[in-house]
């Protein structure tokens, strides 16, 4: 070992702190991930390992108990629910995925020119975000899509808007604190243009927040997708969605639970394991939470 | 007191305006005819003509900007376009279950968020800690209507503690609550999640402050120290996350009044999605930027509550 390590070992020995504690503290975030690859796994190889296709119908199997053949049992047109399971994790998936890198992107770009500029520019932006913000997501969206339709379009268009003010804020923030930093009055020193000083400069030492913000919003975005689907204004049938399939389920609730089971246990999955990386990320890049 | 509650309405008129004029711009800004929507591209152009004409959509954008805002201004919210019955009046019979609900969920927050956040910021990383992350990880990524549908199949359809459907329009006391508990459970269980949330962590720095120390310095009893000092100023934030999560709260709520089948704005908002009624969802939107509006007020007000120096600032 070179010299070095050897000085920046602590001069003083501190407690170890106990398994417990470090399990509870950093495994969140290795479990997550986990998840989530797992997931992005199983919604990519959907044709390869949903044992059946989700959209074959058979009269005879109508609304069968989890067996040996339908492990997740099959719905009221027989179809087999672990199949449907696995192909609606793409619609949620790429729903989710599209409006939340959509929302970034606008966002970001938005709340950076917001805070940069300031004057009234920044005014009108912050009272526009301000009021959308006032709204509760889930209604927005639901009124999105009930005025634009139901189509896979309009779903990720609907989700993308409820975003964007968000990403705004958070963007706008972290630029106001950034636009005071000496190193960017030295690149107005050097002459560099506003643009170059903005997206060259500024924008990769905000990311770390809006990433955190990204992964927080990916959860909610699925959330949205899947409620808007169990409202009944999803990506139509025939189409296999979780909203789509537990609402099928809930008009069969007192005959075959399960139904509805499997696609909730899905999303489950899904929302903790994004909430579990949102919150590792934000201890990892947050300097004030505590060691 | 009457100053600040004063003043703090009138600064609520310029967001009260800007959300109802995105409101009147969403029905209206949208693509398609809105006749064709309502019924369908097989009616006749007369009929569409008619509906036109009876939604005052014939007349500059400009004049039904000003018809709808002054409707409003008189508590007037149109009529709907299937029953033709005055939306205000639906509204109005809906909203106290709404409200109960709410209410009830709020509660059930404060109750059990309260003191489990400022245990577990006590005891940090214990057991009890443990605990409090596991709720709100759960309170936070649960769908309302995934942990509504959950709570329904384990405690109507196989214990069968609750009725599967809400009977809420009984005179007796008893079984209102019985009907009330697992919707307000559900949507209490989101609450519990963002409050305890807040005051752990509020109350992980509190405890760190020197006032505290000095409180502790004193020989006070601990449980003084935490549950009054600390806590007191705790409180603050967390009045502000409650505020700030009546919005989700109200959306939630719409879901778990479907999931339950309880009446409240949540089925008022199905039907009308179900039927195509635009007048009745515009007005069902007034309602709940209205609730939204209204309930940041509260939130401030009780910040002159909770602490006394915001009044006078």
């Amino acid at each position: 070992m070179s010299a070095a390590a050897a000085v920046a070992a602590p001069p003083v020995a501190i407690a170890a702190p106990s398994a417990w504690k470090r399990a509870t503290r950093s495994g969140g975030l290795a479990i997550g991930l986990v998840l989530v690859v797992a997931m992005a796994l199983i919604a990519l190889l959907a044709p390869w390992i949903s044992p059946y296709d989700p959209d074959a119908q058979d009269v005879i199997m109508k609304l069968e108990p989890p067996s040996a053949e339908h492990w997740f049992g099959t719905d009221a047109f027989g179809r087999d629910v672990l199949s449907r399971v696995i192909w609606g994790s793409r619609v949620s998936l790429f729903v989710g995925t599209v409006a939340t890198l959509a929302g970034v992107l606008i966002g970001t770009i938005i709340g950076i020119i917001s805070g940069y500029y300031g004057g009234i520019v920044d005014k009108l932006i912050t009272a526009a975000t301000d009021v959308l913000l006032s709204f509760p997501q889930l209604i927005m969206g639901l009124i999105l899509v009930a005025v634009l339709g139901p189509t896979l379009f309009n779903l990720i268009l609907a989700i993308t808007i409820t975003a964007v003010p968000a990403f705004i804020r958070v963007a706008r923030g972290s630029t106001l604190a950034m636009k005071e930093r000496d190193f960017i009055d030295a690149c107005r020193a050097l002459g560099f243009g506003d643009l170059r000083i903005m997206f060259l400069h500024v924008m990769p030492n905000i990311m770390d927040e809006v990433v955190v913000m990204g992964s927080l919003w990916l959860a909610a975005a699925i959330r949205t997708e899947s409620t808007l689907a169990f409202i009944g204004l999803g990506v139509p049938p025939p189409t296999a969605t979780w909203g789509g399939i537990i609402r099928e389920g809930f008009d069969n609730l007192l005959d075959a639970p399960w139904l509805s089971v499997f696609p909730s246990l899905a999303i489950l999955a899904v929302m903790i394991a994004l909430n579990l990386v949102g919150d590792g990320l934000r201890d990892a890049t947050d300097p004030r939470t505590p060691q | 007191m009457l100053r600040f509650i004063a003043k703090r309405l009138l600064l609520a008129l310029p967001t009260l305006w800007a959300v109802l004029t995105l409101v009147f711009l969403l029905v209206r800004v949208v693509p398609g005819d809105p006749t064709i929507i309502v019924l369908g591209d097989q009616a006749s152009p007369a009929a569409r003509e008619q509906l036109r004409q009876r939604l005052g959509l014939d007349k500059p954008l400009l004049v039904q900007y000003g018809e709808f805002m002054v409707q409003i201004a008189q508590g007037d919210l149109g009529r709907s376009l299937v029953t033709n019955r005055p939306i205000s009046a639906d509204v109005a019979a809906v909203l106290p279950y709404t409200i109960e609900l709410t209410l009830a969920a709020l509660f059930i927050g404060s109750l059990i968020g309260v003191p489990l956040g400022v245990v577990a910021a006590q005891r940090r990383d214990g057991f009890v800690d443990w605990l409090a992350r596991i709720v709100s990880l759960a309170g936070l990524s649960f769908p309302a209507f995934v942990s509504g549908i959950l709570l329904l199949i384990a405690f109507a359809v196989e214990l069968r503690w609750f009725p599967v459907i809400s009977t809420v329009n009984t005179s007796d006391p008893l079984e209102r609550l019985r009907a009330l508990a697992l919707p307000a459970i559900n949507l209490g269980l989101i609450m519990v999640a963002y409050v305890t949330r807040v005051t752990r962590s509020g109350m992980l720095k509190a405890l760190s402050e020197d006032y505290v120390r000095t409180a502790r310095a004193k020989g006070l009893p601990s449980r003084l120290v935490v549950w009054r000092h600390a806590l007191r100023n705790v409180l603050i934030p967390v009045v502000t996350v409650i505020g700030l999560y009546l919005g989700v709260l109200i959306g939630n709520a719409v879901l778990t009044e479907i999931v339950f089948n309880r009446p409240g704005l949540g089925k008022l908002i199905v039907s009308a999605l179900n039927q195509r009624d635009y007048a009745l969802l515009q007005g069902l939107m007034v309602v709940t930027a209205l609730a939204i509006v209204f309930a940041n007020i509260l939130t401030d007000l009780t910040y002159g509550l909770v602490d006394p120096r915001v009044k006078t600032a």
